[in-house]
């Protein structure tokens, strides 16, 4: 099998953008934001929450907006806690306020009941609702190990991503199905990560690629490396680019999916990965995955932001921190090419990250030492379109 | 010392090793070229390494990160594709670690200096190994060899900087697929452990070196031989034993290049130790063109062979590959000598042991197995061990127990080195310029963080098993290209 190529109508779009005259090429600029003709929006303005305000911990292991409150829940390595946007205040629960276990690795609301579902590493799935934490584990219920590191809210069921297998409860109904090598195509059956959407559950299994579930046909799909082998990445568009998945983002139909080998994007007909040496995404270390749309996925790398902002131009925006002065850095990459530097005082707190949250134009981000809010002022999605009179529509160039 | 030999060989062909000048150290801690291993590989000395590694919870130190030019050092007449340029090849420079966790101070007070220890020590009833658990003979002897250099570290003075005890921290490693992740986040956040070695059944340590991976804890491993173990690309993982790639392939070097078989059954247990176990001896032989002629699998503590050995006999071969536990390899062996079959049976290292001699009596003339080191090897270290674990425990230590005992004195030496940081731990460990030099041979470290070092094969002669060394037995090899596969002209030379 062939690498697939780039439809024309791509390539020529990439010509013409990588052309682009106007654009100073690896230059530091003090400019507020990147919204040029062309280029995509960039977040400059940045806020950092770290136990100083009031986190319980700053190692951020799950981030979920919950719009209905006027809320973000940050799930850390010891407490979960709840920012409130309008008083800016955080409250926070550790063990002592009744949080079942200390590491809070994954977190989903209900849309319905507004119920706050908790990953808990090592400590099993908890419900936390009007006050009260209920607690889910391998003695008391159909969860199937207690070293939950994800978990999805779809409809009235809960699926919990577990490190023996993936657990699905139903809330209704009090049901709860077990899915292991025994009754689904897990080779292995260590997931680390779940999507649930649009009558979909995707589930990223180390040692099994990506699953997929259909909730309509209770049928499953399987999604593997191609070339079967650890050691290489045979062809760059073939498939998911290792066995060993970390995580999934399913939207607009689009799956996006992270390993520690590299990422990559499925559209229902075409792969496309994404990797370092390529220069779009800055490492191929990635924690995780979260899809904004077809066109839009952060990736989480242990060397800052990979955000792919437009796919079909293959422009990213990478964000990430400068050790010595703390200030924020966003680069606009496009076909490998650093298209604009910028710098601002505060970015990403550290450039180990580890989660990402969507929040209507704000982007939440967990790192290793601390959280951020990236305040998506003027916000449009892709690329600045080139007729200045559209702009902001958001529409493509 | 043929490890040693090996590993400098191994390491001046790969790696064009320049020698670090202390005064040249400031100026090379911006050399990107270094830092993200495309330029020539460097060494630090361990001082070095501990100054570097001082940092605050942004920077990440400029370590030089090792870059291998060929992964595990495989021919080229048996790497996957042969015929294809791959787009990426993984596993040829170091993992770094880049968060925070060099930063965070040594605790004020400490009573004991923890390391964790999961092993199979005892019996349960395990579903990924297929039904009752089998390995407690290998967990107990890794768990005496640990003790003993636990002990040993104790006896001059435990943690120096602090004179306070090491202590143990073990937990039983139940089999049951998902425990072991309890067990390593218990041991993380609840026992505050320093290092974890374990453990051995592959599916098992998989599960504990995710979570490894989150709660950023240094994890050994000294007895699990799945290659996969490492090729998870984690930062925090290290093995300090030969793995089954390497026995693979010594083994596919005796069977066809020495002994020129074409026709090569494969026996094997069916749990993920015989799966995993034989993976690059199959695929090796396909890529020779020599395809194995029938694998079959067996249950773990079968007695009767009938079934599968009907189909290898039907097949004919001219040799056998077992993979799974001694007393199964025993019981089968026996089984294939009654029918009169009087072809070659080769076995993995779980064969050199007491209970499969003791099982197979006269049929064990002459069997070749595979095996991590080489314990005929004359070293006062070896010697000093073999005597005080004897004195320690009343029998002789074996393989898993000797390589614990490595494993265990590498996580001594790396927080002794490092301080009471799981961070600076690793990087110790990890970066530390030469081979720790073990009673089972040196251990050099690859990019992977695996052990490079050389595997032998055991051969079982007038009552003694005997050790041989590729030369020794003048196996030969394929063509072992130092050149990444994306940087060749050629992808391979098939």
């Amino acid at each position: 099998m062939l690498a697939r190529s780039k439809p024309l109508t791509v390539q020529v779009l990439l010509v013409a953008f990588t052309a682009l005259p106007a654009l100073p090429l690896s230059a530091a600029d003090s400019t507020p934001a990147g919204n040029e003709p062309g280029l995509p929006y960039v977040y400059t303005k940045w806020e950092q929450i770290t136990t100083k305000d009031g986190l319980p911990n700053d190692h951020i292991f799950a981030i979920k907006a919950d719009p209905t409150r006027d809320c973000v829940w940050i799930g850390t390595e010891d407490g979960l806690a709840c920012y409130d946007k309008k008083t800016r205040k955080i409250r926070s629960w550790k063990e002592k306020d009744g949080l079942p276990w200390r590491v809070v690795s994954g977190i989903d609301v209900d849309p319905k009941t507004g119920d706050v579902w908790l990953a808990l590493f090592g400590g099993g799935l908890a419900r936390f609702s009007a006050g009260r934490f209920d607690h889910y584990h391998q003695l008391n219920s159909g969860l199937v190990n207690d070293v939950v590191y994800g978990v999805a809210v779809i409809g009235d069921e809960v699926w919990c991503a577990t490190t023996a297998g993936a657990s699905r409860h139903n809330v209704v109904k009090d049901k709860w199905n077990i899915y292991t090598e025994q009754n689904a195509p897990m080779e292995e059956i260590w997931n680390y990560g779940v999507s649930a959407r649009d009558g979909k559950v995707f589930l990223s299994v180390w040692g099994s690629g990506i699953l997929e579930f259909d909730l309509a046909t209770e049928r499953w799909k399987h999604y593997l490396d191609p070339d079967g082998e650890m050691e290489i990445e045979l062809y760059r568009d073939d498939g998911v680019v290792h066995v060993i998945t970390t995580g999934v983002s399913y939207v607009d139909k689009t799956l996006w999916v992270s390993t520690y080998f590299g990422a990559c994007r499925y559209d229902g007909r075409n792969w496309r990965g994404f990797f370092a040496q390529e220069g779009g995404t800055p490492s191929d270390f990635n924690n995780a995955a979260r899809g904004r749309s077809a066109h839009e996925c952060w990736y989480c790398t242990d060397k800052g932001i990979g955000a792919i902002v437009d796919f079909e131009t293959d422009t990213w925006v990478v964000y990430t921190m400068d050790p010595d002065t703390r200030e924020g850095i966003a680069e606009v990459r496009r076909a490998g090419k650093i298209l604009k530097t910028l710098r601002f005082k505060q970015g990403v707190p550290h450039n180990y990250v580890l989660w990402a949250e969507f929040d209507g134009n704000d982007v939440w981000v967990g790192t290793s030492k601390g959280l951020a809010r990236a305040i998506g002022e003027g916000y449009y999605p892709r690329l600045r379109p080139l007729d200045t009179q559209t702009a902001g529509s958001g529409s493509r160039p | 010392m043929k490890r040693t030999l090996e590993y400098r060989l191994w390491r001046q062909i790969g790696c064009l090793t320049v020698a670090c000048v202390v005064s040249g150290l400031i100026g090379m801690a911006g050399d990107t070229a270094t830092h993200d291993g495309s330029g020539p590989q460097q060494t630090l000395s361990v001082a070095e390494i501990l100054k570097l590694i001082d940092v605050d919870a942004y920077h990440v130190p400029p370590l030089p990160l090792m870059t291998n030019k060929n992964y595990a050092r495989s021919a080229a007449d048996v790497e996957p594709f042969g015929a294809v340029k791959p787009f990426k090849e993984h596993f040829l420079l170091q993992m770094e670690y880049t968060g925070p966790g060099r930063a965070i101070p040594e605790p004020e007070h400490v009573d004991t200096v923890k390391i964790g220890f999961l092993g199979p020590i005892m019996p349960t009833v395990s579903v990924a190994t297929g039904g009752k658990s089998h390995e407690e003979n290998l967990g107990i002897a890794m768990l005496r060899g640990c003790r003993l250099a636990i002990e040993e570290a104790n006896a001059k003075g435990g943690y120096l900087k602090r004179r306070v005890p090491f202590e143990l921290v073990v937990r039983n490693d139940n089999g049951l697929w998902g425990a072991s992740g309890n067990e390593i986040i218990d041991m993380a956040y609840k026992e505050h452990v320093w290092a974890i070695l374990g453990t051995i059944d592959g599916a098992n340590t998989h599960i504990a070196i995710r979570v490894a991976l989150k709660a950023e804890l240094p994890m050994l491993t000294a007895g699990d031989l799945d290659p996969t173990y490492i090729e998870t690309n984690i930062p925090w993982v290290f093995r300090c034993i030969g793995d089954d790639r390497q026995q693979n392939y010594i083994l596919v070097d005796y069977l066809f290049r020495k002994l020129n078989c074409h026709r090569v059954a494969i026996l094997r247990s069916s749990n993920r130790y015989g799966r995993f176990g034989v993976r690059e001896i199959r695929d090796s032989a396909r890529r020779l063109g020599r395809p194995i002629v029938v694998e079959m699998a067996h249950k773990v503590g079968s007695r009767d062979f009938t079934m599968q050995l009907d189909r290898i006999q039907a097949a004919d071969p001219d040799a056998i590959v077992y993979w799974g536990d001694g007393e199964d390899a025993a019981h089968a062996l026996n089984q294939i000598r009654a029918r009169g079959m009087k072809q070659p049976v080769v076995f993995c290292d779980r064969a050199v042991s007491d209970e499969f001699l003791k099982i197979a009596g006269p049929n064990a003339e002459g069997v070749v197995c595979g095996y991590p080191w080489n314990p005929d090897r004359k070293d006062p270290k070896l010697d000093a061990f073999r005597e005080a674990f004897k004195k320690r425990w009343g029998v002789e230590p074996d393989t898993y127990a000797s390589h614990a005992y490595d494993g265990m004195n590498m996580l001594i030496w790396a927080i002794q080195t490092a301080g009471l940081n799981r961070a600076k731990i690793r990087d110790v460990l990890a970066h530390r310029p030469d081979p720790f030099p073990g009673v089972t041979g040196d251990i050099p470290l690859s990019a992977a963080l695996d052990d490079a070092g050389e595997v032998f094969l055991a051969r079982y002669e007038n009552g003694k098993w005997k050790y041989y060394s590729r030369e020794d037995m003048g196996i030969p090899s394929g063509p072992v290209i130092e050149r990444p596969r994306v940087e060749r002209e050629q992808a391979s030379i098939r």
